[in-house]
């Protein structure tokens, strides 16, 4: 089971002068088990893309297979509840959602909706709220009296306490501070590597897509503009320019180094290789 | 010349813990100032004091040596502009004309002159074309373009920038970096600039450490970026340059410790033609 477009389309208020294609002829297979970043320019279709994933929006051509289900334009989607159960939908700044007195019945409110007693709703939240690295003591507090990073790691403990089998974030690290965006990408690693979930993740950091993705698919002007493994998507930094992407500080390093001559291979992307390199070639000249 | 000098001051939101604490700095005229700590460390509040936003509970904030005051706090807002961080929340007008003149207007200034003036500032932030656009149909970086000609219009002495580029794409924020950076080059507005981004500290004059409301450290960049272990502590990054020459002094090269990557580069080059 994965997640397969086959030829997917969407366009905003079709059928009306304001109508406009956002995604054209998608066609991708999600790779399960892994964590795959979602990139591309402001506008270029990645939130609309990762939003037809639990059928938040329907295409409005071609299909696309979810876990088994079957999303087909312009026919009434199936077995919604299961879908949304198992994906897992973490919007752009997901505090501003957050509505309940209690952090415990904010984080309790997913599971309730799909059949939990407040018994096991309870236990799930006991359970997910140490996952995102708060803890018990914070259960009977307000969400709103947090601040900016802890309310946003309730708003994922809500999804997390419905368990899907995948996770999609969308710029879940937006407006954090480094610290608070470090923890919270270290947070979605655990998830794929201890948990087994499949994750994905639109960003605009591309320390993030070396440091913690598997995979990368880039959206260009609403189609995939490529897809590929990580490893190989930041050794050609032609691809980097053509893209208008701001390479990580490592690339850009080596970039440079390269340029004034040292002799180094374009497939390093970890600082102690890159710095042995150097020190080889420095020593050589001795 | 000293342009800013914060003495001692203290502020509390809920009187239970103070957000800002005995904090005391001196920025100079025409300086560009980061300010960096992580978040809740006091940064934010430390800008709306220096503005009038907010009132201390202590302390002494002076601008040209005149203290900031009920009575002087209009003369001295004349003085400081703000850039916030999220776009959205400080675009006023219908449209980008509309947005710069908002201040303008505030000001009386007569509508013969009020044309000029806002070509003028739409011109030097790139926005001439988008004149008559809403809000709606521009990105954040232009937003945040539209909000830096409407401080610009007003012709202030000092420019804060609260986290100015945390919310936007990494083309806006090399585009709001680059004006910044022209801003400070060509005239002499006074620069304090809050922010994350270790390249930019590297970059300013002077910078000041924030952490639970206090200066922990303040001083030259070079000087203060190499303070590692302070830093890391602080939950602060250290610029990617110093892990650079870090890693090659574990690799048995002597090189002295780097804070920008230019820098770093160029003293690789060296050594290698040295030996």
């Amino acid at each position: 089971m994965s997640i397969t477009f086959k030829n997917v389309a969407h366009t905003y208020n079709e059928g009306s002068p304001f109508s406009y294609a956002a995604l054209k002829n998608i066609n991708l297979n999600i790779p399960e088990g892994k964590v795959t970043a979602v990139i591309g320019e402001t506008g270029s279709g990645k939130t609309t893309l990762v939003q037809h994933l639990n059928a938040l929006l329907l295409p409005s051509e071609g299909e696309l297979e979810v876990l088994g289900k079957n999303i087909v334009a312009k026919e009434k989607p199936k077995n919604l509840k299961a879908l949304r159960k198992q994906v897992g939908l973490v919007f752009q700044f997901p505090e501003y959602q957050l509505f309940e007195e209690t952090i415990a019945k904010d984080i309790a409110f997913g599971p309730k909706n799909f059949g939990a007693s407040e018994e096991e709703a309870l236990e799930v939240v006991k359970k997910v709220i140490n996952v995102v690295g708060l803890d018990e003591s914070y259960l009977e507090r307000s969400p709103f009296d947090l601040s900016g990073g802890q309310k946003r790691r309730i708003a994922i403990a809500g999804i997390l306490a419905m368990d899907p089998g995948v996770l999609v974030l969308d710029e879940p690290t937006a407006g954090l501070d480094p610290q608070g965006a470090k923890d919270m990408m270290e947070l979605f690693l655990r998830m794929n590597r201890e948990f087994h979930k499949t994750v994905l993740i639109v960003t605009h950091d591309m320390e993030h897509v070396l440091h913690y993705c598997d995979e990368v698919i880039v959206v260009k002007d609403g189609q995939i503009e490529k897809q590929c493994d990580v490893k190989e998507f930041f050794r050609s930094v032609a691809l980097l320019k053509e893209l208008r992407i701001n390479p990580p500080a490592i690339i850009r390093l080596r970039e440079e180094l390269i340029a004034q001559g040292f002799h180094i291979a374009s497939s390093i992307l970890d600082l102690d290789e890159l710095a042995q390199a150097v020190a080889k070639e420095v020593r050589s000249h001795e | 010349m000293e342009k800013i000098r914060v003495e001692d001051l203290t502020f509390s939101y809920d009187k239970e813990r103070n957000a800002v604490e005995a904090v005391s700095f001196a920025i100079e005229e025409g300086s560009y100032t980061t300010i960096i700590g992580h978040n809740g460390s006091g940064k934010s509040t430390i800008a709306k004091l220096l503005i009038g936003l907010l009132d201390k509970d202590q302390g002494h904030i002076y601008v040209d040596g005149e203290e900031l005051t009920m009575d002087t706090l209009y003369d001295i807002r004349d003085k400081v502009g703000i850039v916030f961080q999220n776009p959205d929340n400080q675009f006023i007008g219908a449209t980008v004309a509309d947005d710069i003149a908002f201040g303008l207007e505030n000001h009386q200034v007569a509508s013969e002159y009020m044309q000029e003036i806002i070509d003028r500032y739409a011109q030097k932030v790139g926005m001439s074309k988008y004149m008559q656009s809403e809000p709606t149909k521009l990105s954040g970086g232009q937003k945040q373009r539209v909000a830096i000609a409407g401080v610009l219009a007003m012709t202030p002495e000092i420019i804060i920038f609260d986290e100015s580029t945390s919310m936007l794409d990494p083309q806006g924020k090399a585009e709001i970096n680059e004006l910044i950076q022209e801003i400070h080059k060509e005239s002499s507005i006074t620069i304090i600039s809050i922010t994350h981004d270790i390249e930019e500290v590297a970059k300013s004059d002077h910078v000041i450490v924030m952490d639970g409301g206090h200066v922990v450290m303040q001083g030259l960049p070079d000087d203060i970026l190499l303070k590692e272990e302070q830093l890391i502590a602080l939950q602060l990054d250290i610029p990617f340059a110093l892990k650079f020459t870090n890693a090659l002094k574990k690799a048995h090269i002597e090189i002295a410790p780097c804070t920008t990557l230019e820098r770093a580069v160029e003293e690789v080059c060296q050594l290698r033609s040295k030996m």
